[in-house]
């Protein structure tokens, strides 16, 4: 749906985008990931049209991106807010006007919106006599309102207290499922677990890392297990495994092993059955957590 | 298109929605029109209440004729001697006591004063100045004027200026109409510029500082953006300025015929008269009746000046120059975090129109075809303010119109420039501006 090619962007004497690509499927949710300063919101500035990239192209569903996909794209900043004068009501009606939303149609669609969130009577109030948490409500309607199909949301948890975040949450989902695709940009990996399908990390300007949640998980597979048995026998290296660790838990012993090249889990097993109870063998697999700190970290001591 | 609008529908319709705004508006005037009807009423007052009675002791077998009572002043002429006059002042019905002694006409000396209290200044002048009327008609007299001829000598001299247009047509104008519609009309430009000028910085500083421009600037585009809040915030401006012209005329009218009834002002252009001669004598009371004077003036002459031009060069000029300005404005709004930071670069964008706003008050009321004149009503710094003040004196189409054309490019340079400047400043937080670094977002392309 989303295709970007070969962006770059300079500003001055510094490169924010070095010849970055990435495709974004339909109906997905997409992480953007990436340290601070990494060009993310460079990024992210680019597809929404906020600045244009010095070379390279991005195209919405095989168009290049021009003025009229503006109403087909919703955009929650990290940097955001609202009027403080204005009233809420008000408020969200001038920005879905902005977006090409006819008056009548987009009340309809607010009132629509306000009851779900419940955020009825909050028509007349003013913003600066809002929570901040309720602010962000205001902002997460105002971006969805005028129904896009790309929906790019800069840490959009940010600022919520855990019910809220829950409630956005669930918001996106039913969204998503109705066929908006997403563009998430945030820091919080645990958020990303939990929602993204697909991710691209960011760092120094260049794209370092993209695909499937799940396949990047799986390609960081080190061939590591944890094996809890009976007793306290002692394992020691063989031609199957490497013993990393060993702990031992009241009558339990905890044993971290590593593979070597090319056996699989069921040659150690193999190895150990004649000699100890197994409770338990998980593979270690690195959280995206783990996978973003090497990644950023291994790229920064080059 | 569509858009911009919208902008400006909010931006307007926020701002005079605002309290401030109704509060000003209808304040502004009654203000203006409580100002000048005090100041018409106490200057009437002044005149028609000014009443000083004078006894006056005289030994002075000189002087024929006795001091001649007019509304402001009575003498009367006392046959006591003046310690006797002196000591019974306070319970006498007179404020003052005037001792004439006895003089050579050459030399006029031993004139005393006496009062309960301290003559003013202006009681003092007046007196003199009629003991020299006195003196100077003895004069006379005796090289052998009559008083018939004596009476003759008084003439009143009114030059009536006249402007003879580029068609050749006579137009009687005014010097006092001219520079009294002239200074009001640049000290409103430099109002109107500075106030909304500044509006449009604290509008921009406000979306940056609330992040509300992000959100904005995903469905608009920045110039959109910049231009949309300009223009909206122009026309609060004819809003504000046209409900003025309306209500202050309203409310002059009305306050001047309260205060002042229709009677009244022909006394006023009648004491004018009587008292042209001591005015002459009399700097206070000179400015006093000088007050009535350009308001009669303006008045009478008002015809001879192209009212309806005036207003639609004020007009002309007031959008030129707002958007010159205001796009600078923008600009330092979008490259500030705050308004406390405006100040390095609000100095460089006021001193120009603070210059053209002292010259034009000064040197181009004095010369208004002078070449600093000239120079000023080109320049688009400068040229709203110098322009229309010269304009009520008179200027000729193609200056105007040269003027004109050069105040629109001007503009389009500038809203150009700060489009470019904005777009960048806009997303920069937290980082102190330079003007080299506005220079550098100038040259970033999109």
């Amino acid at each position: 749906m989303l295709s970007v090619r070969n962006i770059v962007k300079q500003y001055a004497t510094h490169r924010a985008l070095d010849n970055v690509s990435l495709e974004v499927e339909k109906g997905k949710i997409f992480g953007l990931l990436g340290p601070n300063g990494a060009g993310k919101t460079s990024l992210i500035r680019i597809i929404t049209q906020i600045t244009a990239p010095d070379s390279g192209d991005v195209f919405l569903n095989g168009e290049r991106l021009n003025t009229k996909h503006i109403s087909q794209i919703g955009y929650l900043p990290e940097e955001r807010g609202l009027y403080k004068k204005m009233e809420i009501g008000e408020q969200v009606l001038y920005l879905s006007k902005l977006k090409g939303l006819h008056s009548s149609e987009a009340t309809k669609r607010i009132r629509y919106w306000f009851e779900k969130l419940e955020m009825k009577d909050w028509w007349n109030k003013k913003v600066e006599d809002l929570s901040k948490g309720m602010q962000q409500k205001v902002q997460f309607v105002a971006t969805v309102l005028h129904q896009p199909e790309l929906i790019i949301l800069d840490e959009p948890f940010s600022g919520f207290d855990p019910v809220n975040a829950d409630i956005i949450k669930n918001e996106i989902l039913e969204l998503n499922k109705n066929g908006a695709t997403f563009i998430f940009s945030t820091h919080r990996m645990e958020s990303v677990e939990e929602l993204c399908d697909n991710i691209a990390l960011i760092n120094k300007s260049q794209k370092i890392l993209d695909g499937a949640v799940d396949d990047i998980k799986a390609s960081y597979r080190s061939n590591t297990y944890w094996v809890e048995y009976e007793g306290n026998y002692t394992l020691s290296n063989n031609e199957v495994f490497q013993v990393l660790q060993t702990e031992v838990v009241k009558e339990h012993t905890l044993v971290k092993l590593k593979l070597q090249e090319n056996r699989t889990a069921n040659e150690a097993l193999i190895q150990l059955l004649p000699h100890v109870n197994i409770h338990r063998l998980d593979e270690v697999i690195p959280t995206m957590n783990d996978i973003f700190i090497e990644k950023v970290k291994g790229q920064n001591h080059e | 298109m569509n858009k911009i609008l919208l902008i400006i529908q909010r931006e307007y319709l926020s701002r005079v929605k605002k309290k401030s705004f109704i509060i000003m508006t209808f304040l502004t005037p009654l203000l203006i029109a409580g100002v000048y009807g005090l100041i018409g009423y106490f200057t009437y007052k002044g005149i028609k209440d000014t009443h000083d009675s004078v006894a006056v002791v005289s030994n002075n077998k000189t002087l024929t004729e006795q001091l001649q009572t007019d509304k402001n002043i009575s003498y009367t002429y006392l046959n006591s001697d003046l310690e006797k006059a002196k000591k019974t002042l306070n319970k006498s019905d007179y404020d003052y006591v005037l001792y004439l002694p006895e003089f050579s006409l050459e030399e006029p000396k031993g004139i005393e004063l006496f009062g309960a209290k301290q003559a003013g200044l202006s009681l003092n002048k007046r007196i003199a100045s009629d003991i020299e009327e006195l003196i100077r008609n003895q004069k006379l007299k005796q090289s052998g004027i009559s008083q018939s001829d004596l009476d003759k000598l008084k003439t009143d001299v009114d030059i009536t200026t006249k402007k003879i247009a580029e068609t050749g047509d006579e137009q009687e104008s005014s010097a006092g109409a001219s520079s009294f519609i002239a200074f009001t009309a640049g000290i409103l430009m430099f109002m109107f510029i500075m106030l909304y000028g500044v509006q449009v910085m604290r509008g921009v500083i406000e979306e940056k500082t609330s992040r509300i421009i992000e959100v904005m600037v995903s469905s608009v585009k920045p110039f959109q953006l910049m231009m949309g809040k300009i223009i909206g915030i122009a026309l609060v401006g004819l809003t504000q300025f046209m409900l003025w012209i309306v209500l202050t005329l309203t409310i002059s009218t009305a306050v001047v015929s309260i205060f002042v009834g229709k009677e009244d002002i022909k006394k006023i252009s009648a004491n004018t008269q009587v008292q042209g001669q001591i005015a002459q004598a009399n700097p206070s009371m000179a400015a006093a009746t000088t007050q009535a004077g350009p308001i009669g003036d303006i008045q009478k002459s008002l015809a001879g000046l192209d009212v309806g031009k005036i207003v639609c060069v004020f007009i002309f000029f007031f959008l030129g120059g707002y958007l010159f300005y205001s796009a600078l404005y923008a600009a330092i709004g979008s490259a500030v975090d705050s308004e406390t930071e405006t100040q390095q670069f609000m100095m460089p964008v006021m001193m120009p129109l603070l210059l053209g706003y002292a010259l034009s008050l000064s040197v181009v009321t004095n010369d208004p075809y002078g070449s600093t004149a000239f120079w000023l009503s080109m320049i688009p710094f400068t040229s709203p303010i110098a322009m229309v003040v010269r304009i009520p004196y008179g200027v000729a189409n193609w200056e105007l119109s040269l003027s004109m054309i050069i105040l629109v490019l001007g503009f389009i340079g500038t809203v150009w420039m700060a489009g470019r400047i904005y777009r960048v400043g806009i997303l920069m937080y937290g980082k102190k501006t330079t003007f080299k670094e506005m220079f550098k977002w100038f040259t970033y392309k999109n």
